[in-house]
Formats: structure tokens, C-alpha cells, sequence
């Protein structure tokens, strides 16, 4: 009996010997970040969580050439060169796995703020728990309007939401008919049906009678179908000038296939980023991914007028084999700023972190994304964000709204599928 | 058919030895109530409370798939009801949730008992998929329901707390509602298991015609199994809700859930008191653990464990962890050559 | 809404309900012979798709010329799933025969996405990439090709089990096991038949599909749960009532869409679905 009482307080000596010794050694500062590692949602989150180890590495080991913060490398120099070490936890898509995942990084890793969700589903939850722990929870990518509007005190998000994108949507529109003289006469939007499908939906209704426009037809469907015939049926019916989808990936593939087999053109396929603009969709389509217009909020061209823009595409594309979207781009800079905050926190106490994020102040100079810069208002919210329009031709994305950072013009209106240049 | 009909009147009851018995559950009940001030992290104390519900859930199916023998592979439907009745009464009239949940057990009950009535005519594999089907047509429904939230799904807002509105900052509160919820439900099926009841539905499950000629009613009884069943399905969503705090069709009301209620028995052993309970605690820990463990490489090294390991319980030991303890016990006493 | 639509429409639903009724003559076939419902059966369609997929990928070939290819090792893929797991069930209570093939289902998923990432993968051009107009109605030539291939193969089936020897025992087996067996029928060799057929026809589904579906690991998902309910709603264990039960479910599916909305769809199939059972409890075409 003795002799384990004192085997056991010599190796309890020992550990936290070596522990303390390990602390002054290798000093990390731990990240959770939560995403949807498997399920339906999973390609994307294996993007993000290339996005995710880029930020990190040029934080931790520098980045040759780099024009950024931190490009310098050594960790963050506020946290006296900690480096960041990223807690990965999946959350299967699943709102209540997400929440798990987020109080199990919290209290069993100790991570000193999370970073996720994606999905604004498993987003609600995730950060509810890091709001009751008061732990800060960074959301780069998740664009549904009402995460903000809960009031909660350690909830940031860079990206701008679905309110915002929609408002883009229809500017555009209207512009597009100043410049071009043309006439947009119906809209029809083509919506799939969970949390983000939904809001979009709402969004629209409202937003459209504001704006002038009539919504000949609000379609809404459930993801993951198996056929997509009867919408492209009703949207043929009801034969709108443009259609306003929000798909996510094998949707938004399907639904193209459909239009082309079934014949069904309109002037305009106007999509909400998501399955879109995931880098999965041209790849798949190929030639019938042409002039779809999509919302982005990042686009390879941009790299002319910003050289930063161009070498960290360099760098993400040596390691995950494509360019960055506009969701890998927002994850990449969602870490980036929490760097910045816990380089300006100097603690990784959660509420200096947090008074570090509200006071986050970071211009457009420094950021791989077409925005003012970042700047949280009260709710948490970002409010120097902003989103693009880009076009899909010759298969590659080209910015062209805002007319002043376009790259060139818009193809109106979209030629119809026998028309079109066919594949040698 | 007399042998039958004795057979049939004993209650399906493991049998304790008498004199360890009330020490074995004093000790077990404290435990029980002093585990949140044992168990220092939340996380921990979470997966707990993860267990107990499933449990709670999974002695609500048994009590129409296990006792009466009617597999549902649709409970998911009263699960939802619960949580949305209870969500919008709270949000929408102010309704406490204690009172809430109540009148959403009675609610699903009251729908169980509508739909149930025409599906009892059908056997077997026919009810099973019928029942999923109601629960898909539900699912659906509420997707398109506004004033259900639809698909955007309802947020409880955290900044009212305490008893009357359960909610609450820490974990401990819930884990007593979690174990409250389940000694309330297992409280109920040992109430059914030696009652007439019971003798009832284990008549219906093993055999129907010889109830049938005694003049039992089997769609009757299977009425009142379900509703059973689902009114503590329901206060099971309520929970989940007031835990959460966000609900929405695709997590209160999809199959999956469905499907994990009967495994929770099935993997306990069906029919059992507290094969659930048994069932409960493997499966959460292995969905749990093989995430915690293999979740974050995002290869899917967790789901091929987890469905491993599924696959070999079901295989190596169809008759759940009870079955596998019932087993034990037998070779044992055989063993030593006395009766147990 | 004029009635080229709905004639568009119309073909449409029967093409897709013919690659439903192909899946759903496999899950039938299993259980008729077995009573065992296969939740992996989903997980048999994804390894077509993706076998057709591979030998495109790597070696140009085009899906249509590979799917002998894909049938037979899908065939080998289910009998050997028979004798390695489900021979060791097949005595076990209905449940946990379901809690097994839940757990494969489960399993398959997550190997595929070791094996191949869950990125989304497509066949961009096959023999049969295009479309064709039949009769003034606009249809693609893959769900064409894909109906002709459920129709060929369905009907192969049909004359297996009712024209040969190997057939027959089989349908022996399914009706009683123990009759057949003491005629001398081996119940172990038509269980693994039964097993190799029904993934067989899941396979030459997938791979059909392949021509104009995307494939990731959770593709199976999408297509279980109609298989399904096109095997209750024909009658479990009849192969006929799985094909005219997948081209009414398809059919349904699609004019419901179009004509309630595409947000009920799946709604309005289960609908008249109970509505059937409730009537027909055995289902259209199933055993009383």
C-alpha cells in the first residue's frame, strides 16, 4: 500500500515537473475550431480546414515574401511568441454533436476561443455554449442574419449575413438594367429548404417589392433530393428572367444538369454563393457551369489590384491543390483576426480577448478579402464587409459587380444550352 | 393453451437476491444524486446527462417495441412534438415549461393515438415502415410550417433562467432533470411490467391470437402502449429543448433519431426494465468516444469504429447487454451446480 | 402550365421511378428470401456509382461497357457481406438484424470517405451524355438509357426467378424454408444468392445513375429511404410489386411536385403510401 502511495506521488512529481518544464518550452496557444468533417457538408469542411492550417502555419513559422501580420512568424508576439495550436472537432452537420464538440473543447482542452461553424445551424448552437462559458467564438463563414440578433456579448463574426448578400443581389440587378438598358421582368427564386434556404427565402420576399421587382414564383425544395425535375418544370412554367437560387454543392449540381437536360434557360441564373462557389462546382460541371453568376465575397482576379491577395492564393494552392473560395477565404481571415486579437489582448484570459475583438480595427490593406476592413459593431457583427457578384466564364470566376472592381463585363444574356461553344 | 396463458403471467423481472438488494440501491440512489458535485468537468458531467437522456428515450420506445412488441421506427414525431409544443408555448403565450411539456406529452399522445389506430392493422415490417413514414411526413410538415419557425427553427432566449422557465447556465440542473425524467419513466414501465397492463401487452407481443380469443383487445392495448410511449417521448423533447436551446425539424425530427431509440433498447435488450439504461450508456459512450478519438482527422475513422462496433454487438450478442448478463449468470450458476 | 409540361413531367417521373424500382427489387428480392431488411442496401447503389466512376476516372472507360464489370463485383461484393456478417443473424430476433445492417450502413459510409474523401464526383461525359427529344417531350439520354437499363435488368431478374432452376429454388426458398430445404434446396447457397442478386441490381443501378448523378460517400442516404418505401408499397418480397411501386412512387413524386409544390414531395409519396397500407395492408402486390 505504501509503496504505491509513494510510486504514485513520485510519478505526480515528475509529471508536473515535466509539465511545467513543457510549458516553458513549446508555449502554444490552443484554438478549437468546430466543423463538418463528415456528413453532407464534409468536402467543404476539408477546405476549411486547409484554410485553417495555412493561417496557422504562417503565424507559427512565417511565410517568406508575405506583405501580412504575422508573416513574420515566431507565434504571436503579444502572447510572447505562443504558438497556435488548432484543437480540431467535428460536428457531423449536426446542431447538438456541435454543441457537445464546443463544451468539450472548452472544458476539456481549455482552448482559449473557438472558430466555426460553417452550417448557421450548428453555428446557433456551437456559440451558445461558448456564450454561457464566456469563452469568445469567432464565426468566419456563417451568413444567416439572425445569429447576431441574439444579443450575445462573445459571438464575432467577419462575414457579412444573408441581409446584407441579398441587398447585393438586387442592386446589382437594378444597376445591370441602368447600364445594359434591359428589362428584368420576373424573378423567381429557387430555395433550398433548411435554416439558410429558409431566411434566403424570407429575405427575398421582403427585399424585392423594395426594389421594384415581382417575385413570379418562390420555390423552395428539400436539400438532398434525388431528382430535380418538378422545380425546373414550375420554373419553366413560369418562365422568370431570372432565377435567384441558393443550393448548397450536390444540389446546386443536380439543379444544373436539370436545367440542361430538361432544356430550361433563363437570361439570368443569379446563385447565393455556397454550392456555387464551392471549388467542386466548376470541376463537376465543367462547360455547363458557364455564366452562371453567383454572390462571392472573394475572387481570384481581385489579385490584380491586391498583391497580397495573389501570393497567399499561392500558398493555400500549393497545399490544398485549388484557389481559394469565398469560404475558405472568410475561414482564413476569421483566424487571421483572432490572431490579431490575441496579439492585442497580450492574455489568453477570455475577457481580454474579448475587449481585444471589440476593439478590432484592421484596414483593408492586410486582408485577402475585397472589404474596408474589420470592425465588429455592437452585436458582434462586422459591418465593413461586403459581398461581389462574380460570373463563371471560360471556367473560371470573374468579378464583375461592383462595376469600379469588376474585371469584365457581364455576359447577358445567358446563351441558351444548344448555343452555347461545345466541349472539343 | 393454458400453459401459455401462466407463462405469459409472470412478470419478465430479473430477480434480485433479497438480502443485497436495498443496500445495492441506497448506495446506487446516492451516487446517483451527489454524481455533479463528483464529476469536476462539464464535458464529462454532459456526457452524462447525453446518457440519460438517451435512456429516458430509449424506456419510452421499449414500452411499445419491447413490452408490446411493436417496433416504431418513427418515435422521432413525439420526440418533435414535445419540443416544439412546449418552445412555442413558452415563446409564444408565455407558457411555463413545466406546464408545456405536459401539454405536449398530452399532445403527442392524443396524435399517437389518431395516427396509431389505423396503422395497428398492419404487421411487422409493414407498421415499422409505416411509422417512419409518419414521422418523414412530420418532419416535413413542420419544415414548411411558419409559424413553427420552418426550417430556421426556435431559439430559446437564455436571458431569462430559473426554474420556471428551465433554463439554466450550468449542466448540474439538468442532469437532475435528466434523471428525474428517466426514474419517472422507468418508474412507469416497472408500473406496466407488473401490472395487468403489462400481462396485456407481453400477451399482444408473443401471442396475439390466444389474447385475441380471450377476449383481449389487442388494438386496445396498443392504443394505450403507444400513448404511453409517446407522452414520455415528448417530455424527452421538451428536455432536449430547454437544453439546447435551438430547435429546428432537422434535429428534433429526423429517422436518425428514430432509428437511435430503438437501438438504445435493442442494444440493452429489449423488453427488459432496465436493458435501455444499459443500452444507453454503451452506445452514447461509443458515439461519444469514437469521436472524441477519431473525429477531428475528418477521414470518417470514427464512423467505420462506431459501425464496427455496432456490427459486432449485433452480431456476437443479439440479445443486447442484458441478454449477455442473463447469459452469464446462467453459465455460472450452472457452473456451480446450483439453481440461482 | 400547359400539357407539354406535364407530359415532360409525366416521363420524367416514370424514368426516375424505373431507377427507384431497380434498387427496390434488390431490397425486396433480399427480403423475400430472407426476411431481413438491409438499411446497407443505399451503401450497395454508392459502391456502383463509384465503381462505375473509378474505371472512368482512371482508365476511360465508359460506364456502360464497365457495368458487367460493376454488377459482378457488386454480386461478389453482397455474397461475400452474406457469408462474412449476416450468415451469423440469420436466427437473431428482427431486431437486431436491423441494428446490424444499420451498423454496415454506417461502416460502408465511413469507408467510402476514408477511401475516397467526400469530395463530390461526377461523370462528365459518357456514351450517353445528352439529351433526346421523344415525341416532342424533352428528356436526357442518361435517365433514358438508365430507365431502358432498370426495365432490361428487372425483367432479367423476372425470368431468373420464374424461367430457371437456380431461380425457383430460390423462390422455394422464400416461400418456405423448410419445405424447400427438405427437398433438398441448400438455404446457405440461397441466402448468398439472394445477397449477390440484390446487390447486383443496387450496383447496375448506381452505375446507370452514374451517367447523370453526382457521387459521394452519403449518396445512398438520398435514394434508402424511397427504395423503402417502393418494397413496402409493392409488397415485401415481390418483385413485380417493386417495379410498378417504384415507377408509381417516381411518377407521384415528380406530378406531386409540380402540382402541390416541390417542398412536399417527399410528403405527398409517404401520404400515398399510408393511404395504400391503409387500405392494402399488405401492400399492391405483397402475400396476404
Amino acid at each position: 500500500m505504501r509503496r504505491t502511495l509513494l510510486r504514485g506521488a513520485a510519478a505526480l512529481m515528475l509529471s508536473a515537473g515535466l509539465g511545467a518544464a513543457a510549458q516553458a518550452q513549446t508555449a502554444e496557444v490552443k484554438i478549437g475550431v468546430i466543423y463538418p468533417l463528415t456528413g453532407a457538408a464534409a468536402s467543404t469542411g476539408a477546405e476549411l480546414r486547409q484554410a485553417l492550417e495555412l493561417a496557422a502555419d504562417i503565424v507559427n513559422n512565417g511565410a517568406k515574401g508575405l506583405d501580412m501580420p504575422f508573416a513574420a512568424g515566431g507565434g504571436i508576439p503579444g502572447l510572447k511568441g505562443a504558438k497556435i495550436k488548432l484543437v480540431f472537432a467535428d460536428h457531423q452537420g449536426n446542431p447538438q454533436v456541435g454543441a457537445t464538440e464546443a463544451e468539450r473543447l472548452i472544458t476539456q482542452d481549455k482552448v482559449v476561443a473557438l472558430v466555426g461553424a460553417y452550417n448557421s445551424n450548428v453555428t446557433a448552437t456551437a456559440s451558445q455554449v461558448a456564450e454561457r462559458y464566456q469563452i469568445p467564438f469567432l464565426n468566419p463563414e456563417s451568413s444567416s442574419a439572425s445569429l447576431t440578433a441574439r444579443g450575445f456579448k462573445w459571438f464575432f463574426r467577419t462575414t457579412p449575413h444573408d441581409d446584407l448578400f441579398v441587398h447585393n443581389a438586387f442592386e446589382f440587378m437594378k444597376e445591370l438594367q441602368a447600364k445594359k438598358g434591359i428589362k428584368i421582368a420576373a424573378l423567381a427564386s429557387f430555395n433550398e429548404n433548411t435554416l439558410w434556404g429558409n431566411e434566403t427565402t424570407k429575405l427575398q420576399a421582403k427585399l424585392a417589392p423594395e426594389f421594384g421587382y415581382t417575385l413570379a414564383k418562390q420555390l423552395t425544395y428539400p436539400a438532398k433530393s434525388t431528382q430535380l425535375t418538378s422545380e425546373v418544370q414550375t420554373l419553366k412554367a413560369a418562365a422568370p428572367t431570372v432565377v435567384l437560387q441558393s443550393s448548397y454543392l450536390g444540389d446546386a449540381i443536380l439543379a444544373m444538369k436539370s436545367y440542361k437536360e430538361l432544356g430550361f434557360s433563363p437570361d439570368m441564373i443569379l446563385a447565393n454563393n455556397a454550392g456555387f462557389t464551392d471549388s467542386e462546382f466548376i470541376r463537376t460541371l465543367g462547360r455547363d457551369a458557364e455564366y452562371v453568376i453567383t454572390r462571392e465575397v472573394w475572387a481570384l482576379d481581385l489579385a490584380t489590384r491586391n498583391a497580397l491577395i495573389r501570393d497567399v492564393n499561392t500558398l493555400f494552392r500549393s497545399r490544398a491543390k485549388v484557389d481559394f473560395t469565398g469560404n475558405s477565404s472568410r475561414t482564413f481571415t476569421g483566424l487571421m483576426v483572432l490572431a490579431d486579437a490575441l496579439d492585442r489582448a497580450k492574455s489568453t484570459e477570455p475577457e481580454a480577448i474579448r475587449r481585444a475583438l471589440v476593439a478590432t480595427n484592421i484596414g483593408a490593406e492586410k486582408l485577402i478579402m475585397p472589404w474596408k476592413g474589420v470592425q465588429f459593431d455592437a452585436s458582434g457583427q462586422n459591418t465593413l464587409g461586403r459581398g461581389i457578384l462574380v460570373q463563371i466564364v471560360d471556367g473560371k470566376y470573374h468579378t464583375v459587380w461592383p462595376f469600379n472592381m469588376a474585371a469584365q463585363d457581364v455576359v447577358w444574356p445567358m446563351p441558351a444550352w444548344d448555343k452555347r461553344k461545345q466541349l472539343p | 393453451m393454458d400453459a401459455n396463458v401462466s407463462m405469459l403471467a409472470k412478470p419478465a423481472v430479473t430477480s434480485w437476491r433479497p438480502g443485497l438488494a436495498p443496500l445495492g440501491w441506497a448506495t446506487a440512489a446516492a451516487l446517483l444524486a451527489l454524481l455533479p458535485t463528483l464529476v469536476d468537468s462539464p464535458a464529462h458531467l454532459n456526457l452524462l446527462i447525453l446518457m440519460l437522456m438517451a435512456a429516458q428515450l430509449g424506456v419510452a420506445w421499449n414500452i411499445l417495441g419491447g413490452y408490446a412488441g411493436q417496433v416504431s421506427f418513427g418515435h422521432a414525431a413525439f420526440f418533435g412534438i414535445g419540443a416544439y409544443a412546449s418552445t412555442l408555448l413558452g415563446l409564444q403565450f408565455g407558457v411555463n415549461a413545466w406546464l408545456g411539456a405536459a401539454l405536449g406529452a398530452l399532445a403527442a399522445a392524443g396524435l399517437s393515438v389518431a395516427i396509431g389506430w389505423p396503422c395497428f392493422r398492419l404487421k411487422g415490417h409493414y407498421f415499422a415502415m409505416a411509422t417512419i413514414a409518419v414521422a418523414e411526413i412530420a418532419q416535413v410538415l413542420f419544415t414548411n410550417w411558419d409559424c413553427a419557425g420552418a426550417a430556421v427553427g426556435l431559439t430559446i432566449p437564455m436571458q431569462q433562467q430559473g426554474l420556471r422557465v428551465l433554463v439554466f447556465a450550468s449542466k448540474a440542473p439538468y442532469y437532475y432533470l435528466a434523471l428525474g425524467l428517466l426514474l419517472l419513466s422507468l418508474a412507469a414501465a416497472w408500473a406496466i411490467e407488473r401490472s395487468r397492463l403489462g400481462y396485456y401487452f407481453r400477451a399482444i407481443k408473443d401471442e396475439p391470437d390466444a389474447a385475441r380469443s380471450l377476449g383481449v383487445s389487442l388494438t386496445r392495448y396498443k392504443l394505450v402502449a403507444l400513448a404511453i410511449s409517446s407522452a414520455l417521448a415528448a417530455l424527452g423533447g421538451s428536455l432536449y429543448a430547454q437544453k439546447e436551446l435551438y430547435i429546428d425539424p432537422g434535429s428534433v425530427l429526423h429517422t436518425g433519431l428514430s432509428i437511435k431509440m430503438a437501438l438504445v433498447a435493442i442494444l440493452g435488450g429489449v423488453g427488459t426494465l432496465f436493458g435501455p439504461v444499459l443500452g444507453a450508456v454503451a452506445l452514447t459512450g461509443i458515439e461519444e468516444g469514437t469521436r472524441a478519438a477519431f473525429g477531428g482527422s475528418g477521414r470518417g475513422t470514427d464512423l467505420i469504429v462506431y459501425g464496427a462496433i455496432i456490427v459486432a454487438i449485433a452480431v456476437f450478442q443479439p440479445n443486447g447487454v442484458v441478454g449477455w448478463w442473463r447469459g452469464w449468470r446462467a453459465r455460472r450458476a450452472a457452473r456451480s451446480g446450483s439453481p440461482s | 402550365m400547359t400539357s407539354a409540361i406535364l407530359l415532360q413531367t409525366l416521363a420524367s417521373g416514370v424514368l426516375i421511378g424505373l431507377i427507384y424500382a431497380l434498387v427496390a427489387v434488390g431490397l425486396t428480392l433480399i427480403f423475400g428470401v430472407m426476411d431481413i431488411v438491409n438499411f446497407a442496401h443505399g451503401e450497395f447503389l454508392m459502391l456502383g456509382m463509384y465503381g462505375a466512376f473509378w474505371m472512368y476516372a482512371l482508365f476511360a472507360l465508359d460506364p456502360l461497357w464497365t457495368l458487367p464489370i460493376t454488377t459482378l463485383g457488386l454480386f461478389v461484393f453482397g455474397a461475400a457481406l452474406y457469408r462474412g456478417v449476416i450468415q451469423r443473424i440469420i436466427g437473431a430476433p428482427m431486431l437486431s438484424q436491423v441494428f446490424t445492417t444499420f451498423g454496415l450502413m454506417i461502416l460502408l459510409r465511413g469507408v467510402a470517405q476514408f477511401l475516397w474523401k467526400p469530395d463530390f464526383r461526377m461523370i462528365d461525359h459518357s456514351s450517353v451524355s445528352g439529351h433526346v427529344l421523344l415525341g416532342g417531350v424533352q428528356l436526357g439520354l442518361p435517365q433514358v438509357v438508365a430507365g431502358a437499363g432498370a426495365v432490361l435488368t428487372t425483367a432479367a431478374v423476372w425470368l431468373f426467378l420464374t424461367r430457371t432452376q437456380a431461380g425457383a429454388a430460390l423462390e422455394a426458398t422464400a416461400a418456405d424454408r423448410e419445405a424447400a430445404q427438405l427437398m433438398g434446396i441448400d438455404s446457405q447457397r440461397m441466402f448468398t444468392l439472394a445477397w449477390g442478386l440484390g446487390a447486383a441490381c443496387a450496383g447496375v443501378a448506381g452505375a446507370l445513375l452514374a451517367t447523370f448523378f453526382p457521387i459521394f460517400p452519403e449518396v445512398g442516404a438520398n435514394f434508402v429511404l424511397i427504395a423503402f418505401v417502393v418494397v413496402n408499397l409493392g409488397g415485401f418480397g415481390s418483385v413485380a410489386g417493386a417495379f410498378w411501386a417504384g415507377i408509381l412512387v417516381g411518377v407521384v413524386e415528380v406530378m406531386g411536385g409540380l402540382l402541390l409544390g416541390p417542398q412536399f414531395k417527399t410528403a405527398l409519396v409517404l401520404a400515398l403510401f399510408l393511404a395504400v397500407l391503409v387500405w392494402r395492408p399488405q401492400g399492391l402486390l405483397g402475400k396476404a
